[in-house]
């Protein structure tokens, strides 16, 4: 009889707690910025010396807050360093990074530049270029493209402002 | 009727767990401590004082629970206990939760010695020799009245076996192995108790190696790591303490000294550091050895109390004198972003390195008349600790903290059926952090074409803060052990606050492995809450019932909010910045042991904690969630043998980037044997945690985020043999 009426207690409790579990449930913006990145496509060649195509659409579902793109290598312990274009100084692994904050305050918007330069002495080779949003509130959203540096372009390449110089 | 001679057995084996109550414990360490003539308190009746003493739930892991849990590691031993949880990194460090709250807002202390590590780091753990530890209180609710404002969310109090009652040299020797790390771990204790003079010498040494998980891939910001034979590649560590205690007793003087030495080398997967490079995870043919990254930590402490009782135990009066020192650095291979910065000359890969020393004192009165239905203890604490930096790296500024409280407390027996306490304390606190300005970082972000304001808001990497806080804390509390003693209510109602920490008011950097840029806000104010508990317990020959609901309302409760602004720093994710929030929190935990046959028993243990951050409505991080364990044992002859089935609800409650973690069952078994061997008693404990290998995420590790489930399936042998 005892052992019902603890059974009851421990059933009461959890009655109690249950409804609270379900029901304060919170109501804070937690859901992540979205990140379509159309141009550089995954595994784009990314031409050393000139400025990158960039071109993507976010948006989210409260307001948009700023977005960083960063550019490092993808070595994998490989040794670059000592790539030398003859007659030329010695290429570093390049590195970039950088924040833009037009987007701020829209839903959705569509972002397109010219911004991000390709140092001419950067060691080719295999990159990571990664996207990185947030939305007002601080939810982030993230992506990585594999990219490659060279010194040529490839056949997939800026299709508009540049389909003059092919 | 066997029910009768069923449960008396259980509380003496004392894998029981009870709610009760705060204000006690000291003056139970004190007399658990010093006590030399041989009054040896048996479990069960430690628990029920302890039960009726104090208005708290507590939680109570003896030598038996301890080593029926035992995995090398404390704070894994007490995720066992409903309420307490630990916050992992892998196998080596572990840091315990308490109904949701850790770091600093949960105290540890050891012979009544508030430990001081760097407690507030994410992948700093517990320096505490597991092997060495013979009896832990936890404390669920607000501690601060004892052990000063750190201890809001809960306090865990550990204290060694207690001395033979008689003149003799004894001694153990403790030996572990444990299969998911291939870990070996042992402890030799010596000692001697003459009269009044009582000392006891442990060494302990354990080694691991990298440890297994089922699963063949992790996923680390986005890129897919492969796991190299199914082992986390460079997780491997030891660990080697030391300890001496002596005590010394003659009449109404007692004195104790401790001395201790806790030294780890942990290595950090490669794969969840830094920049994601899968060519740092290819096998290197050696699980057991510790390559960079790696962290070093150092704990050493020296102890002593000095205790009188006046006037036939009319008054007791102690003093507690410590110092700590707590070193911790991180190594990973030199790496910099700054064109300008060479590695050190001296310790090029030393990338963080902190050393923590910390004073501290504390003084007791006590006062206490027989017959008298009142009970009174004033006290003093104060704390001094400085911190010093060093490494190529920067995360937290050099400081020095200062804190003194004092409190008074009551408790009052109006009835033996009733006592009612109550206690306030005053705490002042200041904090004084160094400037820092880093100059590779000013030509660096100089270089990206930074100027003015941005620049000078980079520039530093530590601005001078120094602030002085000081604030009340109290409680009011009661136990109701009505009639015969089978039932039992009590209620605790508090108000507590806590100091900010260094990290909160002056950090100002990139963790490794966080990824995100974490910043202090130098105007916080103190955190500050009031919190209610309550207990009910029910105890008949056979059903043992407990539970105990909680729920705290916080004004301002200091958490690290996303900016949503990128951080300039190169590598570095967003801005997190300790920001004061209203908060709340709110669950209970309940278990239910059944005595089904003399020999048969079933046990139910649940928690649930919920929380909620009223200013940005979603739930605060690292909420644990909700969890049931049902046990099934059979004790008999020495024997007992267990079955566990863990069923861990999903987290969909998260916080801002934090993802939600799928629920899971786990099964696990144990069986143990206790044999009397002339006047001690042998144990042997074989447990299998994880049964069917089971792939799991735990919302509480910091691997979770890199998508790193927890370990495999483990089987340990633990034998303890005492002399």
């Amino acid at each position: 009889m005892k052992t019902i009426n603890s059974i009851s207690v421990l059933c009461l409790c959890a009655a109690f707690l249950l409804p609270c579990a379900v029901s304060c449930e919170s109501s804070g913006d937690t859901a992540k910025p979205v990140i379509n990145l159309i141009e550089p496509a995954e595994g784009d060649i990314l031409v050393i010396g000139e400025s990158v195509h960039f071109e993507m659409e976010v948006s989210d579902d409260d307001a948009l807050r700023e977005y960083k793109v960063e550019i490092h290598n993808n070595f994998d312990g490989h040794q670059h360093q000592a790539s030398v274009r003859s007659g030329e100084e010695e290429s570093v692994p390049f590195y970039f990074e950088r924040t833009w904050s037009d987007i701020s305050g829209k839903k959705n918007a569509t972002v397109h530049h010219h911004d991000i330069l390709i140092s001419s002495n950067a060691t080719p080779g295999s990159y990571h270029l990664e996207v990185f949003l947030t939305d007002a509130s601080g939810n982030e959203a993230y992506l990585v493209r594999n990219v490659e540096l060279a010194y040529e372009g490839g056949d997939h390449d800026h299709d508009h402002d540049q389909a003059g110089l092919f | 009727m066997f029910a009768k001679r069923f449960l008396p057995a259980v509380f003496l084996c004392g894998c029981v767990w009870l709610p009760a109550g705060a204000q006690q414990q000291e003056a139970d360490s004190v007399s658990k401590t010093v006590s030399l003539d041989g009054v040896v308190v048996s479990a069960g009746s430690y628990h029920k004082a302890a039960e009726r003493a104090s208005s708290l739930p507590l939680e109570i892991a003896d030598e038996r629970f301890l080593r029926q849990h035992f995995t090398g590691n404390i704070t894994q031993t007490l995720e066992h206990l409903p309420g307490v949880h630990s916050m992992d990194i892998g196998q080596g460090f572990s840091k315990p939760v308490i109904r949701g709250m850790g770091f600093n807002r949960i105290s540890v202390a050891e012979n009544g010695i508030k430990q001081e590590g760097q407690q507030w780091g994410a992948d700093h753990g517990l320096e505490i020799d597991a092997f060495g530890v013979g009896r832990i209180t936890v404390r669920k609710g607000p501690a601060s009245l004892l052990y000063g404002s750190d201890a809001m969310g809960g306090a865990i109090e550990i204290s060694q076996s207690p001395p033979p009652e008689d003149n003799r040299v004894f001694g153990e020797a403790v030996v572990m192995g444990r299969s998911v790390n291939d870990a070996l771990g042992g402890s030799l204790m010596l000692g001697i108790r003459h009269d009044g003079w009582y000392a006891r010498l442990r060494y302990t040494e354990q080694r691991f190696a990298d440890y297994r998980l089922p699963a063949d891939t992790v996923v680390y910001l986005s890129q897919r790591m492969p796991v190299e034979g199914r082992r986390l590649k460079n997780t491997a560590g030891f660990e080697r303490d030391a300890s001496l205690y002596a005590g010394y007793k003659t009449g109404a003087y007692a004195s104790s000294y401790t001395l201790s030495r806790t030294f780890q080398k942990t290595g950090f997967f490669p794969g969840a550091h830094g920049i994601p490079d899968a060519s740092r995870l290819a096998d290197d043919g050696d699980a057991r050895n510790i390559d960079l990254p790696y962290s070093l930590v150092e704990h050493l402490k020296a102890a002593s109390r000095q205790q009188y009782v006046f006037g036939d135990g009319r008054a007791t009066a102690w003093i507690d004198l410590g110092y700590q020192r707590n070193d911790r650095e991180e190594w990973s291979l030199f790496h910099t972003h700054y064109t300008g910065q060479k590695a050190p000359e001296k310790d090029p890969d030393r990338e963080l390195a902190f050393t923590l020393d910390t004073y501290s004192a504390s003084a007791r009165l006590r006062l206490f008349s027989p017959g008298s239905r009142w009970e009174h203890t004033a006290g003093w604490d104060v704390q001094a600790q400085r911190n010093r930096v060093g490494g190529y790296s920067f995360l937290l500024p050099s400081y020095d903290r200062f804190t003194a409280g004092a409190l008074w407390l009551t408790s009052y027996h109006p009835s033996p059926e009733l006592s009612i306490s109550a206690g306030i304390r005053y705490d002042y606190g200041r904090i004084r952090s160094d400037a820092y300005t880093d100059p590779y970082l000013m030509a660096y972000l100089t270089g990206r074409g930074y100027t003015g304001e941005a620049l000078e808001s980079y520039r530093w990497r530590s601005y001078p803060v120094s602030r002085r806080f000081g604030d009340f804390s109290g409680s009011v509390g009661f136990v109701w052990t009505p009639g015969g003693g089978a039932h039992q209510f009590k209620s605790n109602i508090g108000r507590s606050f806590r100091l900010p920490g260094a990290a909160e008011l002056a950090s100002n950097g990139v963790h490794h492995g966080a990824f995100r840029h974490e910043q202090g806000s130098p105007m916080l104010s103190s955190e500050q809450g009031w919190q209610l508990d309550a207990g009910y317990t029910y105890e008949s020959a056979s059903v043992r019932l407990s539970v105990s609901p909680f729920f705290a309302w916080f004004s301002n409760y200091i958490y690290l909010r996303p900016t949503g602004e990128w951080s300039a720093l190169p590598h570095a994710g967003q801005i997190y910045r300790y920001t004061g929030a209203e908060a709340v929190f709110a669950g209970a935990e309940a278990s239910l042991r059944v005595g089904l046959t003399s020999h048969l028993a079933w046990e139910l243990t649940a928690e649930y904690v919920y929380t909620y951050n009223v200013d940005e409505r979603v739930a605060l991080s690292f909420s644990p969630p909700a969890g049931v364990r049902n046990t099934l044992s059979w004790t008999g002859g020495g024997f007992s043998v267990s079955a566990e089935l863990q069923s861990v609800a999903s987290q969909r409650r998260v916080a801002r980037n934090e993802e939600a973690t799928p629920g899971v069952h786990l099964i696990h078994a144990q069986a143990d044997y206790s044999a009397r061997l002339g006047r001690t008693r042998v144990g042997l404990t074989l447990s299998v945690h994880n049964m069917l290998n089971t792939a799991f995420l735990n919302h509480l590790s910091f691997y979770r985020k890199a998508e790193i489930p927890e370990p495999g399936r483990n089987i340990s042998l633990i034998i303890k043999l005492p002399f």
